[in-house]
């Protein structure tokens, strides 16, 4: 049976723990690296194992500092990163059809699955899991992230694929405390308000105030997906 | 095998527009052929027989679907999932990175 719902194991253990579990369960196991400070799982990752794997999903879009970042971390820690890259054809046909700013129009959805989706499934079909650095302070959508959880999104009916999620239990305070008790390089564009870094031209900078997730798709409503089954009343 | 295909009503009356979307491209490929029973969830009344199907089978989302063959009862939430397990038939891969995405609203958030 399919379910939206992830299946989470209650556990509650260091980055480094479970970064030692997911090393020790899968061969094929990759750590995703966004260019952000997701960044502590490479430097923790590096004192545990010679030999991990890292990959960073280049959308085309992302701002300078964001490559410099790349490249600073590859040779930091003198690991190799596979940069994938989104279905040359998929672009182009989004980009012919709507032009190179359609998410301000019609919403990022199109775009995102484009650049980032369908790329992301293609590279985890030879992966057995993967680690992310998701955490529950991130947004509204996040409070339930585990440590581990079977990901059902990218599971097909011969693979369940794990995903394991070491600073789930991390504040972004104690990231950056790790980051500065380490260390540990970050991206610049963080000196300049960027709390969240993603694409270019979906991304901004957000005051002390406001949450994260604020600095993404800010020009989008904040309306829910209605694909709820709950009755509502006629009046409600 | 039984295949029932259930979509929802919105609280104003009109379908839900995935699930709109799901029946259009069940009507362009021919598939709507081998559904053979659609029911309706309308989310203004609990005894509709979809959402009662919803309930029985603790479904939480729509559309689904619901197969039934040789006594088991499978439901399918992810559209391509159900044409490729259970019709046989072939997806295109930007349209499901697109239901992925629209199901798992945070994975753009990468
Ligand atoms: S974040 Fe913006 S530019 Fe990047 S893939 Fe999504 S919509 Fe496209």
């Amino acid at each position: 049976m399919n379910s939206h719902k992830l299946a989470s194991d209650a556990v509650d253990q260091t980055p480094q723990q479970v970064l030692e579990t997911a090393f020790d369960q899968h061969d094929a196991v990759a750590i995703s690296f966004s260019g952000a400070e997701d960044v502590v799982l490479i430097d923790m990752a590096c004192n545990l194992s010679d030999a991990i794997a890292v990959f960073c999903l280049d959308t085309g879009r992302l701002h300078p500092e964001t490559y410099q970042f790349i490249e600073k971390v590859r040779d930091f820690y003198g690991i190799d990163i596979d940069v994938i890259f989104p279905e040359a054809e998929s672009v182009a046909s989004l980009v012919k059809e709507k032009g190179l700013f359609s998410f301000y129009e019609e919403g990022h959805a199109e775009c995102c699955s484009i650049r980032k989706i369908e790329p992301l499934r293609k590279y985890l079909t030879e992966m057995d899991a993967w680690i992310t650095g998701q955490r529950r302070d991130q947004s509204p959508t996040r409070s339930f992230v585990a440590q581990m959880q079977d990901d059902l999104a990218f599971s097909t009916a011969e693979k369940t694929m794990k995903k394991y999620n070491p600073l789930a239990n991390w504040s972004s305070a104690q990231v950056w405390q790790y980051i500065r008790d380490n260390d540990v390089p970050y991206n610049k564009l963080h000196d300049r308000g960027f709390r969240s870094i993603g694409c270019e031209p979906c991304t901004r900078s957000t005051a002390p105030n406001q949450h994260e997730r604020e600095g993404r798709w800010w020009w989008e409503e904040a309306t829910r997906r209605e694909c709820g089954l709950h009755v509502v009343v006629k009046d409600e | 095998m039984k295949i029932t295909f259930v979509k929802k009503i919105l609280v104003d009356g009109n379908p839900c527009p995935k699930c709109a979307d799901v029946e259009k491209k069940l009507r362009q490929s021919g598939n709507i052929d081998r559904i053979d029973e659609v029911l309706i969830a309308d989310v203004r009344d609990p005894d509709s027989a979809g959402m009662q199907l919803a309930n029985d089978l603790q479904v939480t989302r729509a559309p689904f679907f619901v197969v039934e063959r040789d006594g088991d009862v499978e439901v399918f939430t992810v559209y391509f999932k159900f044409v490729k397990q259970v019709l046989g038939g072939k997806t295109n891969s930007t349209e499901e990175a697109a239901e992925l995405l629209n199901d798992n609203p945070d994975l753009d958030y990468i």
